[in-house]
């Protein structure tokens, strides 16, 4: 049966690749021919691409002495900065050039002259091929044609707007900078430039999406990042075809390696100097047009674990975090499933006391233990997700009427007991520990509490079981899930469980520089002591 | 790749499925739908050839009285006792669901209470069940009544709120005076497991004042081949347990030096050794018992805190820790129960010999012969260097 | 060629080996009924007669690099009478695997989940291991220190719980037992844990480096037999006496912990590390089964044969005791008797007739 519906679910998708290949070879689609010399012909044909689009602006002039060359500067004029265009633009053709004397014949044909001698904004291209052309015009780019010319020049005077630099919502921190990424790419690459100022600092640039043309950016640094890493980013990115790319999600789900799995292979952050740090490990950062999220790949299980506080703190209280981060993770995910197996499979593990003490908690109880603690789980889902997408005034509401009026009267009305309340809350603000593991705790919560509902502690520990063996098979990249617990790395658990002093960790993650992993990112030896007096300071 | 990740979607979708189908069949056991058993007695029926099973449980609607609403009433009480009869022990825990509904848990019960009459008769044929139900924990204390063990269940305490816990927690208070120890179930089916050792169980009682009835512990029972033969007093279970090098805690009263009063020692630490020896046939224990005590209370005005007087007063306690051993060691000759342990030592010393002298251990075990050399040790004299009493240019 | 593409290390295989002889925690519970309080020295006395033929498996191993039991048996005894061999050992391969899948499901039964239908705990735990076998023997091998670790640390923390409880006269005295029941008691340690260590011709195929598997297989050995000792002493001392009489001694020590009446009822740490012991052990097995079986049968890839060989698995496991009683007397008597010579006589027999044909040398030219 079950092969049955795996053969369907594999020719519908046959299907569907066969069905996209042809709407794909349409003629029509691609306008991948030059430029051509007349430029009524090329106005012609834009204005035929583009005849709806009402806020398409063709700028018709003549230009040069005795105004004899014709031009056309095209823009969106939603998307270009008009004083820019007529200070930069226009004005050096339409006048500046007069005023050049009588001897200096220019031809103005030539697109190179114009470029070196009149437009002064820097950043410009020249482009042949009318699809290059429509491309720039539509990411907001002035197209300067000349009649005569087979090449037009397209212009980047567009002016966006851009959110400020702010501190991101997602990882505040007590300690440490406070500025996030924004939306424009652009800042985000110069937020990492700002921290990273090496010659050996890449930014490879992509555009993926037939219809949003999205500016991806692969950042990394060449001598440490893994070639081959920074290959199979190039290979899984090159062969995303859709039509948009809207946020880095996109991306994600396009180049993860378990795309079944519960678990997230890639990791994403707002803060650049997290970014930077990890790129400074040898990993890659993805960073996509529209998005402050930024993708970090490869990405292992106990990254989740770690915070960038805690390398700006001291080790000893940012161990202590890391500990207590594990045992969230557990708690957040196990917490109701171990009530559910030892209320109802195994009471002869509760010291007496506490039994009596839960027993008189239920007495009047109407429902099993597990459907008690679905039904209070769900309700703290249902919480969360109303809470998150209110503003925030009404979402306070909503924390103060679930926790407290629901969880109150619930609990004198008899419904719910009061230990599947603290067992609850305490999940509940044990899953707030471990941001990015979130959808992966919440679902396993669920599972567990399944199978501890269906087969007890039995059932836990084969879901445990299960669970390690598919996150040990599991990936980022080529690099295993589980560096460095699995496989053992014992110079990688350095930064696992307890975070040791900086000046201890001199050498890069093994598993992620994987080619000159030998290579240092701080000399030995740091250790801070008073008695290395450096003599030419002394006075 | 694609294959493998398909065939284990299969499975996971196969394996949910039959978790699915099968969870039916599954019996869990809500909490509040539990027959908390906290304490157990067994006692003869008055039909013959049956026994009566008493359970305590616990009442989970009065329990605590945290819940508070509802259930004011001072008198109710949290736990109520149910007996049944049965032609066996698990036969009569079978009955008793007749009574409450709902099979019992015994998992939590602290202790089982042997009648005296059941005892007599002997555990043997009555232990099996408390070690095999998976729900009985090897933990669980033993106890025998000196009457009926549905008796002593059945005695409110006045500061606990539960007889069966009350009961537990006097046994665990043997390490205040040593005059009786804990037996728990596993350490009483490794004595019944060996041929010649007698077994013990501590012996409660019920005394009656003008306030009411209370349980004490009284002394220990003391078996053999699983059948009660005769008690030990709390002097002579201290006795034993000196040899035994059990000795935790426990008040030894000498007459002070002067003979004016007495000195009161608190035993500190005690440690005993003791080696079999054959020698022409006859068995000698030599037993070696190095105690330490602090002096805690005196009823004389002599000063006892200095050497020449500590001096004496360990030769008395040690006078007394050798009368305390022998005092147990005649009672045991008395049944000829094999309390010590000493055929144990043998066993494990001489394992030749052991053979013949295994067949006629009942003959042999009177006149076992005990060498016992105690060291005694004042250590501190607490609070006090001197006794309260006038300074002497007034006297 | 090989059915297997992962690659494990010799570090790997330690964890795996030692992991393997953790996983008969729970059996020499057959052992402490014949040999009482000698069983500690029973468990050293079977590792001193089985090391050598576990490193003579090690020499077969390196004999025949890339190659597994199967391949092995074509190779020495030929077509036809390796082929006969391969079957035997796929019996025994499959037989133990389902004695170790019911111990299992009696643990379970007989102490924590007494009203659970006993052929649902089989279903669940094959079917997790069948998924541990699906993903090859790489995820394993890479897991297995964590179940070491977790077996060691619960096997030691236990004992240190129950160290007041412990009396150490119950070893006294040291020669009681007449020699016949040692030497029984011998006969199944070397099998039961040791000996099936057979299984691990069929995965030393896929180490990467051959250099260090003696000395590897050498520790993981010892850490398994150690393990095995601190549980036999740990209930030699605690239980004394009655070690012989509980159906499970292991699991009775442990209730046996109180330590302030707040450490008490700690039955779930033995319950873990027990249950992912024995997981290890049968994944492993599971393994070499179904690696032998399709390798058998010529197949390319070994997934096709999981899930039919888990269903059998279930089925042997249910139907083949009628009680724990059947299973412990039949394991005695008859389970170590046909699997004496899987262990001790065939591997060094086919070490020796290697060894007189010079066979690997030029079957390896003929290959590469």
């Amino acid at each position: 049966m079950f092969g049955y519906i795996l053969k369907k679910i594999r020719y519908f998708s046959l299907k569907n690749k066969n069905e996209y290949m042809l709407q794909n070879t349409k003629p029509g689609k691609n306008n991948s021919e030059p430029i051509s010399p007349y430029l009524e012909k090329n106005l012609e044909v834009i204005k035929g691409i583009l005849r709806d689009c009402s806020d398409l602006t063709i700028h018709e002039f003549n230009f040069g002495r005795d105004r004899r060359f014709k031009g056309a500067l095209i823009f969106i004029n939603s998307m270009v900065d008009k004083e820019g265009i007529h200070k930069n633009i226009l004005q050096p053709l339409m006048y500046d050039a007069l005023l050049l004397q009588d001897n200096v014949d220019m031809d103005f044909t030539k697109i190179d002259t114009i470029r070196k001698n009149f437009i002064s904004i820097t950043d410009n291209l020249k482009v042949t091929l009318l699809s290059d052309l429509l491309d720039n015009l539509l990411a907001g780019a002035s197209i300067l044609l000349i009649n005569g010319s087979k090449e037009a020049l397209a212009i980047k005077s567009g002016k966006r707007e851009s959110r400020s630099i702010e501190e991101p919502g997602t990882e505040a921190v007590v300690r440490g900078p406070r500025e996030g990424f924004v939306e424009n790419v652009k800042v985000n690459i110069a937020l990492i430039r700002r921290k990273i100022k090496d010659t050996d600092l890449c930014v490879e640039k992509f555009v993926i999406g037939e219809k949003s043309k999205t500016d991806v950016y692969i950042v990394y640094i060449k001598n440490v990042a893994n070639p081959k890493l920074v290959e199979e980013i190039r290979r899984r990115l090159k062969r995303i075809k859709t039509d948009a790319i809207l946020e880095s999600g996109y991306i994600e789900q396009f180049i993860e390696d378990s795309p079944y799995s519960i678990f997230p292979t890639i990791s994403n952050s707002e803060k650049p100097d997290k970014v930077a740090a990890k790129i400074l490990e040898g990993r890659a950062a993805i960073l996509v047009d529209g998005t402050p999220f930024v993708l970090v790949v490869p990405m292992v299980f106990v990254e989740s674990f770690q915070s960038v506080e805690d390398y700006y703190a001291r080790p000893y209280l940012a161990s202590i975090m890391r500990v207590i981060r594990f045992l969230s993770y557990i708690i957040s995910t196990l917490g109701p499933a171990i009530y559910v197996a030892l209320t109802v499979f195994h009471q002869e593990l509760i010291p007496t006391q506490l039994l009596i003490s839960i027993a008189e908690g239920r007495e009047r109880v109407p429902f099993p233990a597990i459907l008690e603690a679905f039904l209070m789980i769900f309700t703290f889902d249902i919480l969360r997700e109303a809470g998150v997408r209110l503003p925030k005034a009404v979402g306070q509401t909503v924390g103060i009427v679930g926790a407290l009026v629901l969880g109150q009267a619930s609990v004198e009305a008899g419904l719910i007991s009061p230990i599947m309340v603290i067992v609850v809350s305490t999940t509940a603000i044990a899953s707030f520990a471990v941001p990015a593991q979130t959808d992966s705790g919440t679902i396993l919560r669920y599972i567990y509490l399944a199978l501890a509902g269906i087969a007890g502690g039995f059932g836990i520990i084969m879901g445990l079981l299960a669970t390690l063996l598919h996150l040990a098979s599991l990936r980022s990249f080529g690099i295993p899930y589980l560096w460095p617990i699995v496989p053992l790395d014992f110079t990688g658990l350095k930064d696992v469980f307890i975070r040791m002093p900086l000046w201890t960790m001199s050498k890069r993650p093994k598993a992620i520089v994987w080619e000159n992993y030998d290579s240092y990112n701080q000399s030995p030896g740091l250790m801070p002591s008073p008695y290395k007096k450096d003599k030419s300071d002394s006075k | 790749m694609e294959k493998k990740m398909n065939f284990s979607i299969m499975k996971f979708f196969l394996c949910f499925f039959l978790l699915l189908t099968l969870s039916g069949c599954i019996s869990a056991r809500e909490i509040n739908d539990l027959e908390i058993v906290i304490g157990m007695g067994v006692d003869k029926d008055e039909n013959p050839g049956k026994i009566l099973l008493t359970a305590q449980l616990v009442k989970e609607d009065t329990a605590g009285g945290a819940s508070g609403d509802g259930s004011g009433g001072g008198d109710s009480k949290a736990y109520w006792n149910v007996s049944s009869s049965g032609k066996s022990i698990f036969d009569a825990v079978r009955q008793i669901t007749h009574k409450t509904g709902n099979r019992l848990f015994i998992s939590h019960n602290q202790a089982v209470i042997f009648g005296n009459d059941i005892a007599a008769e002997g555990l043997q044929e009555y232990i099996d069940y408390f070690l095999r139900a998976h729900e009985m924990r090897p933990t669980a204390l033993i106890l025998v009544a000196e009457e009926k063990a549905s008796d002593i269940l059945n005695i409110k305490p006045e500061a606990e709120e539960f007889p069966a816990f009350n009961i537990a927690k006097l046994v665990n208070s043997y390490v205040f005076t040593s005059h009786f120890y804990k037996v728990n179930m596993k350490d009483f089916a490794s004595c019944l497991m060996g041929a010649t050792t007698a077994q013990l169980a501590p012996l409660v009682s019920i005394i009656q004042d003008e306030d009411g009835k209370d349980i004490y512990v009284s002394g220990m029972a003391v078996f053999k081949n699983g059948k009660m033969v005769g008690k030990l007093h709390h002097d002579e279970v201290r006795g034993l347990l000196w040899v035994l090098g059990k000795v935790k805690s426990g008040v030894i009263i000498v007459s002070s030096p002067d003979e004016q009063g007495k000195a009161v020692l608190e035993i500190v630490k005690a440690k005993s050794k003791v080696t079999p020896e054959i020698e022409d046939g006859n068995i000698v224990m030599h037993i070696k018992i190095k105690e330490e005590s602090s002096l805690s209370e005196q009823t004389t005005t002599e000063n006892l805190a200095d050497n020449k007087a500590f001096e004496k007063i360990q030769e008395a306690s040690a006078e007394v820790i050798r009368q305390e051993i022998m005092a147990a060691f005649d009672i045991s000759k008395e049944f000829n129960a094999d309390i010590f342990g000493f055929s144990e030592m043998l066993h494990k010393k001489y394992s030749k010999e052991w053979k013949t002298i295994k067949d006629n251990w009942d003959v042999i075990y009177p006149t076992i012969e005990l060498d016992i050399d105690i060291e005694t040790k004042i250590i501190k004299t607490d609070l006090l260097k001197k006794p309260v009493m006038p300074s002497e240019e007034e006297n | 060629m090989s059915i297997e593409k992962g690659r494990i290390s010799s570090q790997q295989l330690l964890f795996l080996i030692a992991g393997f002889v953790q996983g008969s925690v729970l059996l020499i519970d057959f052992t402490v009924g014949i040999t009482e309080h000698q069983t500690w020295m029973v468990i050293l006395a079977g590792l001193a007669v089985t090391a050598p033929v576990i490193f003579s498996y090690v020499a077969l191993a390196k004999m025949f690099p890339g190659m597994n039991l199967v391949q092995i048996n074509d190779m020495v005894y030929g077509r036809f009478l390796g082929k006969v061999l391969s079957i035997y050992y796929i019996f025994f391969f499959l037989m133990t695997l389902s004695f170790n899948i019911r111990d299992v499901g009696e643990l379970y039964i007989t102490f924590l989940m007494p009203d659970t239908p006993f052929i649902f705990l089989l279903i669940v735990f094959t079917a997790t291991c069948a998924y541990a076998v699906t993903k090859g023997i790489e995820v394993l091998a890479r897991v297995s220190h964590l179940f070491v670790v977790t077996g060691l640390l619960t096997i030691i923390s236990t004992s240190t719980l129950l160290f007041d409880q412990m009396d150490f006269s119950n070893f006294l005295p040291f020669f009681e037992l007449p020699f016949i029941r040692i030497f029984q008691g011998i006969h199944i340690v070397s099998i039961i844990p040791f000996g099936e260590t057979v299984a691990f011709l069929m995965i030393m195929e896929c180490l990467n480096k051959t250099e260090r598997v003696v000395k590897n297989t050498f520790f993981g050995l010892l850490i398994g037999a150690v393990t095995l000792l601190i549980v036999a002493v740990r209930n030699t001392a605690v239980l004394g006496r009655t070690q012989t009489i509980w159906t499970a001694p292991s699991f009775q020590t442990i209730r046996l912990i109180d330590i302030g009446t707040v450490l008490t009822r700690m039955d779930f740490l033995i319950g873990i590390a027990q249950t992912i012991l024995i997981f290890l052990k049968c994944s492993i097995f599971f393994y070499a089964l179904v690696v032998a079986l399709s390798q058998l049968f010529g197949l390319k890839s070994y997934l096709p044969l999981v899930l039919p060989i888990a269903g059998i698995e279930v089925i042997i496991a249910a139907t083949v005791f009628q009680s724990p009683v059947d299973h412990a007397m039949i394991t005695q008597n008859a389970g170590i008797i046909y699997s004496a010579p899987l262990i001790f006589v065939f591997p060094p027999l086919s070490l020796l007739i290697a060894k007189i044909r010079g066979l690997p040398k030029c079957e390896r030219g003929k290959e590469t």
